[in-house]
């Protein structure tokens, strides 16, 4: 039982990539046995405030490079804890983030309302 | 016995689950030291986290959580690999790695996540004693292990997988496949019946050795499967005969000859083993790493659970080898990362990302942490 179990398991994590809504999470499903490349994406932030203002969110002095790595590949999870993360200060209304990619990723822009668990998604297509 | 009965319960040569479980347990050691410590200093930067699975909410691993964790890991899996294992601590393994790589996305080394299955399999290994594995005589000694054979049908997993999606994307897949076919029969090898299979079964070792040479990988991966293929894939007689003078000093020093005095010997025992159980983690204030002397404490105190009676009720020398190997773990630790540059990593990269990030004060001492093992 608890070999056909074991195995039953093993078997199915890979395939769940299929049904997977980030195509960027491959864990578990034995597709690279490498690191993954580095993207070429820029990336800024951006929270707004209560009365109006708008700040931008200096990503870099915030995170460490690695978890800037996972929000430059779009990795939804770590997109929307980092969103969720600039909620807890004081008077923000809601808070933005955009990729902008030069390949066939384009443009994704997501935007949080805080209180929100997740943020809404939005993505442009590359115009060259 | 109906095929697959005969398939899963079916003899093999016990000096391979015997050699898999401790040459997968002493590359894990020095791979969680070298390979996974040095990024260590990235755990807990700016109190954000992601973990691998969302029962972990809202924690926040620090640099000294992961290399407690780290530290306790490699120093039993290394223990165990050194002397009988235990599966109360081979559980305590599986458990501190897994724990190790889920509680966080910045350790996404896929392979991580198959070492972890690897020691889930090991849990119900045969925990055998080098004399048991390797008995006097030269006839090879068989038995049922199919938590070695699931250990092997996993191997085939994977490659199955990597072959499935390397033809979705339209590369070459024959090589993985047959990597995973070879898998999913070379537990049979062992076999009287099957003396074909005995024979094809060495030519089924080279697929996995050049799939691991020649497609890019990451870390120890390559070890790891070169290694577990040049065990699994080896005629019987070979194997044994290697583990046999490999483990000769093991059954030699191992040795107990019955003497008088027993009930002395029991409670010198006792107090010997207490002595080393305080010392063993004391060497691990040398290293100089946040959590590692936790981690090693932890290891010690793990070892009391593992002893359990033993420690106490016992005239034989079992528990101060036991004690032993958790001496070997603890100096192995201090050795490796005194003698590699594992720690200079770990502050450097500590120190980089503090720059990175506008904190001069905490990148100066990372600096000068740095520059003190620098080489």
């Amino acid at each position: 039982m608890f070999i056909a179990a074991f195995l039953l398991v093993q078997f199915l994590i890979p395939l769940t990539y299929l049904a997977r809504e980030d195509a960027s999470d491959d864990r578990f499903t034995w597709r690279s046995l490498n690191a993954p490349v580095a993207p070429s994406c820029e990336t800024s932030a951006s929270l707004e405030r209560f009365d109006g203002q708008r700040e931008d969110i200096p990503l870099q002095k915030l995170i460490h490079q690695d978890w800037v790595g996972y929000v430059q590949r779009d990795r939804r999870a770590v997109v929307d804890a980092f969103l969720r993360k600039q909620c807890d200060a004081q008077d923000v209304l809601q808070v933005e983030l955009i990729n902008r990619c030069d390949d066939e990723r384009g443009t994704h822009e997501y935007n949080l309302r805080c209180g929100g668990e997740r943020s809404h998604a939005t993505a442009r297509t590359a115009t060259r | 016995m109906k095929p697959l009965e005969r398939y899963w319960f079916g003899d093999v040569a016990l000096a391979r689950p015997y050699l898999v479980l401790r040459f997968v347990l002493a590359l894990l050691a020095f791979d969680t030291w070298l390979n996974m410590m040095p990024h260590g200093a990235k755990y807990g930067v700016g109190a954000f986290n992601v973990a691998h699975f969302p029962w972990f909410g809202t924690f926040v691993p620090s640099a000294a959580f992961y290399l407690g964790v780290l530290a306790f890991t490699g120093v039993l899996a290394l223990s165990q690999a050194l002397y009988r294992p235990h599966r109360i601590a081979i559980v305590l393994i599986a458990a501190g790695y897994t724990l190790g790589w889920a509680c966080s996305l910045l350790d996404s080394v896929p392979y991580h996540y198959l070492l972890s299955l690897y020691l889930i399999c090991f849990v119900f290994f045969p925990m055998l004693s080098a004399r048991a594995a390797f008995s006097r005589s030269d006839q090879a000694p068989r038995g049922s292990a199919w938590a070695y054979v699931l250990f092997c049908v996993t191997t085939a997993i994977v490659y199955f997988y990597v072959a499935a999606w390397s033809a979705a994307k339209g590369q070459a897949y024959w090589l993985p496949m047959v990597c995973c076919v070879g898998y999913l029969v070379v537990s049979m090898q062992d076999r009287a019946e099957l003396p074909a299979l005995r024979m094809a079964a060495p030519l089924l070792a080279a697929p996995p050795i050049a799939f691991h040479l020649l497609a890019p990988q990451q870390g120890w991966l390559p070890f790891y499967m070169i290694g577990i293929a040049m065990i699994v894939f080896t005629p019987e007689q070979w194997i044994h005969s290697m583990g046999r003078a490999l483990t000769q000093p093991a059954r030699s020093l191992a040795e107990e000859r019955p003497e008088g005095g027993i009930d002395e010997r029991a409670s010198q025992v006792f107090y010997l083993s207490l002595l080393g159980l305080v010392v063993a983690p004391m060497v691990s204030m040398f290293v100089d790493l946040p959590g590692v002397k936790t981690g090693c404490t932890l290891t010690a105190i793990a070892m009391v659970f593992v002893m359990g009676r033993q420690l106490y009720f016992t005239p034989r020398w079992r528990p101060l080898w036991r004690v032993a190997s958790l001496f070997g773990g603890c100096l192995a630790l201090w050795i490796t990362l005194t003698a590699s540059s594992a720690r200079f990593d770990f502050y450097h990269e500590g120190a980089l990302d503090a720059d990175r990030r506008g904190d001069h004060d905490a990148a100066i001492v990372l600096r000068e942490k740095a520059d003190r093992y620098a080489r």
